[in-house]
């Protein structure tokens, strides 16, 4: 388990990083915390010409609240943002999700532009992604561009990002207040990938759910809103019959794989059981609840 | 003459090497970087089955950096093919090649090897090595590789089924035929591996001027290691030395002797250079030993008063590619049937045992061997009797434990089973769980809709096994005894040479107790060595719970040799009569008159000055080498009770309480009997929740990675009560029993049990581990799930 050889660059800005990008030519890869890229090269799964490691590029490192958007630079640390008073405040969809992720020296290393970018659909942030209704910035070249997560994610492990361009922020909506919302997904061990994971953003009007965000993980090759689900939810308010209504669609709209670890089937009855764990939840922060 | 010094054995003493093990301080093989080292890397089957047309290995020669590559026609002509024989009459002997000898039997086998300058060349020259291979049809499954349709793996035997044993004794079929009641079931327990925390590693050096070799491995068995070398390399034993320095776990999947540990040494003796080779990960989940893999239909006849009265069984173990040396492949299988019975009065069984080889890493010994899967089959069969017969389980093995006046008990497959405390584990187990409260607290959860059970699990296990039989049934090699040496030196400071090998059992602070309270020295005055061949007495290793036993006795009869001379001399020194020393802290005196005493120091100095100071015609020095053999070895037993709690939406098992009521005969350490207890519990959660090694119908590994095969984390252990009845062995030196096991034999069942026991509302039998939540699920009458049934 030992990483074929490569070439080993470390610029310190993004200009830099993207010059060696354009140079070779679609054979080089992004090393940010490396908690995905590193396994793959030490299985020789990926075999590089180069690696251009971003970690040095401060200016990529930051969280920023501008006009009701979190701007996340993609090497924030996920452990940074774990710990962020402005995350907890603004966004805690995404301190409950980060507290998911691996375990804490996976977060202390990874970032979340990496696991954006690596698009393991059973991932935590994807799914965050999703729900938000976030926004990522690639840059290339030829300038940047936005990407919402539809435009984004393209399969397992796949984006639309090109070649020479890097994922440089990610900008997350911030969900007016009294929004209700949770992240509760089940996995074999703590910090194990999960079977199944559930992100959910309730938004209200008076008593009635404006809008519903329902986001499942693992359950399929990219994280999938579940509309159908998010409907009953807008059409027959936050009921308990409504939850279960919901939960139920939502284990029919998710197209999970069997594997090891669980069937098909099992993993739609987790997406019924997760979904419901996690409207009840996301309905009692309602208004600021717990 | 006695000793005076506070009590060692049975002290709560602190672990001596800790200070060293968790500061960093430990040498593990990878430690050590002799001047001019190679680094090896192997070459693995990506096939399960295939026959080696062509090797290639000219571009990887090439490759700057690579000194050496090797194939296995030419560690062939280095080394003999390993054999591991067998005196049962049912079994086919095969061999075991360093690297593939024509084709490949499991996928992760050894193909070649790469000698380099860093193990990244290395690994670059086995990308260059061309390999075209002939695939040929996967053996994947035991039953099927039965058939006349499947593939052959050694064409040597001419069958897939390597071995066959029966144990017989009086009439199970009448007594089954005629029973109140019978249950049956088909139990399935999965593939499993130890997962050490320091993977398997080896380093060989070959000294042209002294003209010896010396291994570093990791191993539990420094002396069978060496032993097997000297006769496949073809070498004077006293050329090889092999040593296992910090070893960090084995739990069996060390014991055994692998291709790697070979290679590497051939590697060093025809490159001259040392070489060392450091498992990864993934080879560790390829290519170390697997576990447990059987399928055991069996049933079990009781009277209506719920005396069992019958059992009869039939064992089928997926043993691999191929047999392990020294252990052979019968190891697991015929230590299932061996031990089936457990700790109740049998008084007809048959059981019948076959080893099947497949496509997949050998099966070799691991924590328990056969009796995880024996006790979870016997006590899963206990309590669907107590159900069928309306029997509380406690009291069912209450009335069927072997009783005090039945000691020494001969049990239906042959072992004796000294006296021990079988019925006061259960007593204490219980009284420990608050049994009564228990169930009410059960009953008011069901009411509630939770799925709360309780279950036990007793068993009992042969461990220290003297001369008698082979620690593995049918195995030719001896593993019957243990020696020490004990050294003073002139400074009267203590060095104790053990052949034992510790690899985080604490054997460096238990010993050292043993043999400080039979000398009357301070604890610190004494100094275990262990794991090197070429420093102690002839020893075989620790395996199969040995080491407290073997080695223990030998220490007490090396260090009370010791003692007596220094008696001797020292009543010389102070004109008093040998009866009348006492000693206490290192200081031998005359009872009553503590002015009168001399110190170890001085007695040692006496004892290397001569005959100027020493009585007439005593041989100066003062150290002795003794073995001990212990000759039947020691029964060890437990009651294990867990209460569990099933998640009725995720089907998730939680352990809300774990008890552990066990009997090791004489502690020497509690501290670390109860470490070795909350470590094997973990591992037997591990085995009942959570651990599987899976294999595809194509014979590819599924679990290569710790993503996929899922050893327990912190948060799966439960709070753990262990309790002790200390019932001396009547015939092992000291009284101690060996322990380190028994934890992962009483998990597995223990845990299998409460889960059965929480869904009995619903009728659901737990016949297979691990219980996952995907099987549940399956097993819910509701679930929906592709195959529906009542067994989980």
């Amino acid at each position: 388990m030992k990483p074929a050889p490569f070439e080993y660059h470390v610029p310190t800005t993004v200009e830099e990083a993207l010059a060696h990008l354009r140079h070779y030519g679609g054979e080089a890869k992004v090393l940010a915390g490396g908690q995905s890229l590193m396994p793959l090269l030490n299985f020789r799964l990926s075999r590089p010409a180069a690696l251009v490691d971003i970690n040095r590029i401060g200016a990529l490192s930051y969280i920023e609240e501008e006009n009701g958007t979190l701007r996340l630079g993609a090497l924030t640390r996920q452990r940074a943002i774990e710990r962020s008073d402005v995350v907890r405040s603004r966004l805690p969809l995404l301190t409950e999700a980060t507290a998911l992720v691996g375990h804490l020296p996976i977060r202390t290393r990874g970032t979340i532009g990496g696991s954006l970018a690596h698009a393991d659909p059973s991932a935590e942030y994807p799914a965050v992604l999703t729900a938000l209704e976030g926004q990522v910035v690639a840059r290339g070249a030829g300038g940047e561009r936005i990407l919402r997560p539809e435009e984004f994610f393209r399969t397992y492990l796949t984006t639309t990002l090109g070649p020479d361009e890097i994922l440089t922020e990610v900008r997350l909506p911030i969900p007016p207040p009294g929004s209700g919302w949770a992240f509760e997904e089940f996995s074999r061990r703590h910090g194990d990938f999960a079977l199944v994971g559930i992100a959910v953003l309730l938004l209200v009007e008076g008593t009635r759910c404006a809008k519903a965000r329902l986001v499942a993980a693992g359950a399929g090759p990219v994280p999938a809103r579940l509309r159908g689900a998010e409907e009953i939810l807008e059409r027959d308010g936050l009921t308990e019959q409504s939850f279960e209504a919901a939960a139920a669609r939502a284990a029919e709209l998710v197209e999970p794989d069997s594997d090891i670890h669980a069937s098909a089937a099992f993993r739609r009855h987790l997406t019924r059981v997760f979904t419901l764990r996690a409207l009840r939840k996301a309905a009692r922060r309602i208004h600021g609840g717990h | 003459m006695e000793a005076l010094t506070p009590k060692l054995v049975g002290a709560r003493v602190k672990r001596l090497e800790d200070r060293r093990l968790l500061t960093g301080q430990g040498s593990y093989v990878d430690d050590f970087r002799p001047p001019g080292l190679l680094h090896a890397a192997f070459l693995r089957s990506p096939h399960a089955h295939a026959r080696i047309v062509r090797l290639d290995p000219a571009a990887a020669r090439a490759l700057p950096g690579v000194a050496a590559v090797a194939t296995g026609a030419e560690i062939a002509r280095l080394t003999r093919p390993v054999r591991a024989l067998s005196k049962m009459k049912e079994y086919r002997v095969t061999s075991f090649p360093p690297l593939a000898l024509g084709k490949v039997r499991f996928a992760g086998e050894a193909v070649a090897a790469v000698v380099a300058a860093s193990r990244y060349v290395a690994e670059d020259g086995l990308d260059r090595i061309l390999v075209d291979y002939e695939p040929l049809p996967a053996v994947s499954h035991m039953e099927a590789a039965m058939g006349a349709g499947a593939a052959l793996l050694h064409e040597e035997t001419g069958s897939n089924l390597l071995l066959a044993r029966e144990f017989a004794t009086g009439d199970v079929d009448s007594a089954i035929a005629g029973a109140a009641v019978v249950v049956r079931e088909r139990f399935r327990f999965r593939r499993h591996t130890a997962v050490c925390l320091e993977n398997r590693g080896c380093l060989a050096e070959y000294h042209e001027g002294t003209g010896l070799l010396t291994l570093r491995s990791a191993t539990q068995c420094p002396g069978l290691v060496r032993d097997i070398l000297a006769d496949l390399l073809d070498l004077p034993e006293h050329r090889i030395r092999v040593i296992a320095a910090d070893v960090g776990g084995g739990f069996g999947a060390k014991s055994s002797l692998y291709p790697e540990e070979i290679t590497v040494a051939a590697l060093a003796l025809w490159l001259r250079r040392p070489v060392k080779w450091i498992s990864d990960r993934r080879e560790d989940l390829l290519a170390t030993s697997q576990a447990w893999d059987e399928i055991v239909e069996a049933e079990l006849a009781l009277g209506a008063d719920g005396t069992i009265v019958g059992l009869r069984a039939e064992v089928t173990a997926d043993v691999g590619a191929y047999s392990i040396y020294p252990w052979t492949a019968a190891i697991e299988p015929v230590q299932t049937i061996s031990f089936l019975p457990g700790p109740y009065r049998v008084p007809h069984y048959r059981a019948h045992a076959r080893g099947v080889t497949t496509c997949k890493a050998p099966m070799g010994p691991y924590r328990g061997v056969g009796r995880p899967v024996a006790a979870f089959v016997m006590e899963g069969l206990m309590d669907r009797a107590a159900r069928l017969l309306g029997l509380d389980p406690t009291e069912l093995r209450l009335r069927n434990f072997i009783r005090p006046e039945d000691f020494p008990y001969k049990s239906p497959s042959g072992i004796v089973w000294d006296r021990a405390g079988f019925t006061e584990t259960m007593l204490r187990a219980r009284e420990t769980l608050g049994y009564e409260a228990a169930r009410a607290e059960q009953a008011q959860a069901r009411a509630e809709g939770r799925w709360i059970g309780v279950g036990f699990a007793s068993y009992v296990e042969l461990t220290g096994i003297g001369s008698a039989i082979p620690v593995s049934p049918g195995m030719p090699v001896a593993t019957g005894t243990e020696a020490a040496t004990v050294r003073v030196d002139p400074s009267g400071t203590v060095t104790a040479i053990f052949g034992i090998a510790s690899h985080g059992q604490g054997l460096e602070t238990s010993l050292a107790q043993v043999v400080a309270e039979e000398m009357g020295l301070p604890l610190e005055h004494v100094r275990v060595v262990h794991g090197d061949t070429a420093l102690s007495p002839y020893g075989t290793g620790t395996y199969a719970s040995r080491s407290a036993v073997l080695a223990g006795g030998a220490g007490i009869l090396a260090g009370r040799a010791v003692r007596e001379k220094a008696f001797t001399i020292a009543a010389h020194l102070l004109e008093a009569d040998p009866a009348d020393l006492v000693v206490n802290g290192g200081r031998v005196a005359v009872r009553g008159t503590p002015d009168r005493g001399v110190t170890f120091r001085e007695i040692a100095n006496a004892a290397y000055s001569g005959a100027r100071r020493l009585p007439r015609g005593m041989e100066p020095g003062l150290e002795a080498t003794r073995f001990y053999d212990p000759y039947f070895g020691t029964a060890s037993s437990a009651t294990h009770a867990a209460i569990v709690e099933v998640d009725r939406e995720t089907y998730e098992v939680t352990i809300r309480r774990y008890v552990v009521v066990e009997d090791c005969g004489r502690i020497i350490n509690p501290l670390i009997v109860e470490g070795q207890v909350h470590g094997g519990v973990v591992q037997g959660a591990g085995a009942a929740l959570l651990e599987e090694v899976v294999y595809d119908g194509a014979g590819q590994l599924l679990t290569g990675t710790l993503m996929d095969y899922l050893v327990p984390a912190a948060t799966l252990v439960p709070t753990m009560e262990v309790h002790h009845v200390e019932t001396p062995s009547p015939t092992a030196l000291g009284g101690f029993r060996g322990m380190g096991e028994g934890g992962t034999i009483g998990a597995p069942a223990a845990i299998a049990n409460a889960v059965a026991d929480a869904l009995s509302p619903l009728g659901i039998e737990v016949s297979e581990l691990p219980i996952t939540p995907e099987r549940l699920f399956r097993a819910m009458p509701d679930s929906g799930g592709a195959d529906r049934g009542s067994r989980a």
